[in-house]
């Protein structure tokens, strides 16, 4: 039986994209179009993958990371960040906030940059979540 | 937008079309870092024009997606040099209307200042027409910084809070304005209040009329210095004489002001005095960022 797959992204496009190849790799998916949008499904839903971009309207992807990873019913959740914002940035930004006293947080189990094509995403689907 | 507390500027709606707004513009905006300042929302609009219908051609989409991606790879960039500060940063690529867009969305990340930027020196170059600026100011409730990048002028992009000029008529609007500047007081280390005066409106040929408009004004003036300095923030006054902008420029000029300050008021004389005409003169002519503070809404 396929798991439940978050797929986080302000661009419909995108999320089209996402959503079709978890679906072709036997998953459910389920949408949101922002940071705040997300959290409410994460805690309605409790997927068990986040295919998370990181620059959105609203709540970043950044910031919504932080609080999953900072949150002891939410931080086992796999979460696959997928974003034109490369991998170095994203940890700098979470170093950085860590100083600001937000704690540390462990590195994404999965980064992809954007554009990725379908049968890269698949994999990296099937190696978070089988 | 409290009065007597300060105000903090937590989150930004940066509008931009690139030109004319660059990264050293958000630069000088995290000095706001002091007063609270977390958040940037970077906002491109398309506007409908440039990729509507047209006979024989439809609706250009590959146009659109162009631009779109354009604009995506630019903030892109902007977003990991600020993600990497620590700040949080998000993003609007819209295809529509500059107004309504800019309006939407301000509402939508209820951003507490909205940044936009202005024109070169000559109409042909001006981004963002004086109806665009008029009809922003009209939706929002949240001041509006109209930016300006002069190169010649060292104060433009410097911290825009540090020493404003606030341009003061003695209305509603301008009282509303003294309000919202005592609130930033963290950012602020001198403002220079400044009237001008109309020479039309100079009574008599003589010089006691002069004079008498001048002494009136500059009791007015220190009754809104005294504001300030009770507020713990120094400040100076000025009379200048001549058509509204001039004055402005010139005092601005001379005081080394960051930005010129107005208060703005969509429902009476004032749209006429500043909004009509004076901050479309300022957009064209002055070098200084300018920051338009709108009345409380009803």
């Amino acid at each position: 039986m396929g798991k439940k797959v978050l797929v986080v992204d302000d661009d419909p496009d995108v999320r089209l994209f996402n959503t079709t190849v978890v679906e072709e790799s036997g998953h459910t998916p389920i949408e949101a179009a922002n940071g705040e949008e997300a959290l409410q499904m994460i805690r309605s839903e409790a997927p068990d993958l986040v295919i998370l971009d990181v620059l959105m309207p609203r709540q970043s992807g950044i910031r919504l990371y932080r609080q999953l990873k900072t949150d002891a019913s939410m931080k086992d959740i796999k979460v696959m960040v997928l974003s034109g914002i490369n991998k170095k940035s994203f940890l700098k930004s979470q170093q950085a906030l860590a100083e600001f006293g937000g704690g540390d947080v462990p590195e994404p189990e999965l980064y992809l940059e954007k554009p990725v094509e379908a049968d890269v995403l698949a994999t990296a689907i099937k190696k978070a979540i089988g | 937008m409290p009065t007597g507390n300060l105000t903090m500027i937590k989150k930004i709606l940066f509008v931009t079309k690139f030109e004319e707004l660059g990264f050293d513009a958000i630069k000088s905006l995290l000095s706001l870092r002091e007063s609270g300042l977390e958040h940037i929302v970077f906002m491109y609009v398309i506007e409908r024009e440039k990729v509507a219908m047209r006979r024989g051609v439809g609706y250009q989409k590959d146009e659109a997606v162009r631009l779109k991606e354009a604009a995506n790879i630019r903030f892109i960039d902007w977003a990991e040099r600020l993600f990497e500060l620590g700040m949080e940063v998000g993003v609007y690529i819209q295809v529509g209307g500059m107004a309504s867009e800019v309006a939407k969305a301000a509402r939508k990340e209820e951003a507490d200042l909205v940044v936009i930027g202005r024109s070169g020196k000559s109409a042909l170059e001006q981004f963002y027409s004086g109806s665009t600026v008029t009809e922003l100011i009209r939706r929002l409730p949240v001041p509006t910084l109209v930016y300006k990048p002069v190169p010649e002028n060292p104060f433009a992009f410097g911290k825009p809070f540090q020493r404003p000029l606030l341009a003061t008529d003695w209305s509603a609007a301008s009282r509303k304005a003294v309000d919202y500047l005592i609130s930033m007081k963290p950012l602020i280390e001198e403002v220079r209040v400044v009237h001008v005066i109309d020479e039309n409106a100079i009574e008599g040929d003589s010089a006691m009329g002069a004079q008498k408009a001048r002494k009136d004004a500059k009791a007015k003036m220190e009754e809104i210095c005294g504001r300030f300095e009770a507020a713990g923030i120094d400040a100076r006054s000025h009379v200048y004489v001549g058509t509204p902008a001039e004055g402005l420029e010139k005092a601005a000029r001379e005081c080394l002001a960051t930005m010129v300050a107005l208060g703005s008021s969509s429902k009476n004389r004032w749209v006429e005095r500043w909004i009509g005409s004076v901050p479309q003169e300022i957009a064209e002519n002055s070098a200084y960022p300018t920051l338009l503070i709108p009345p409380d809404r009803e």
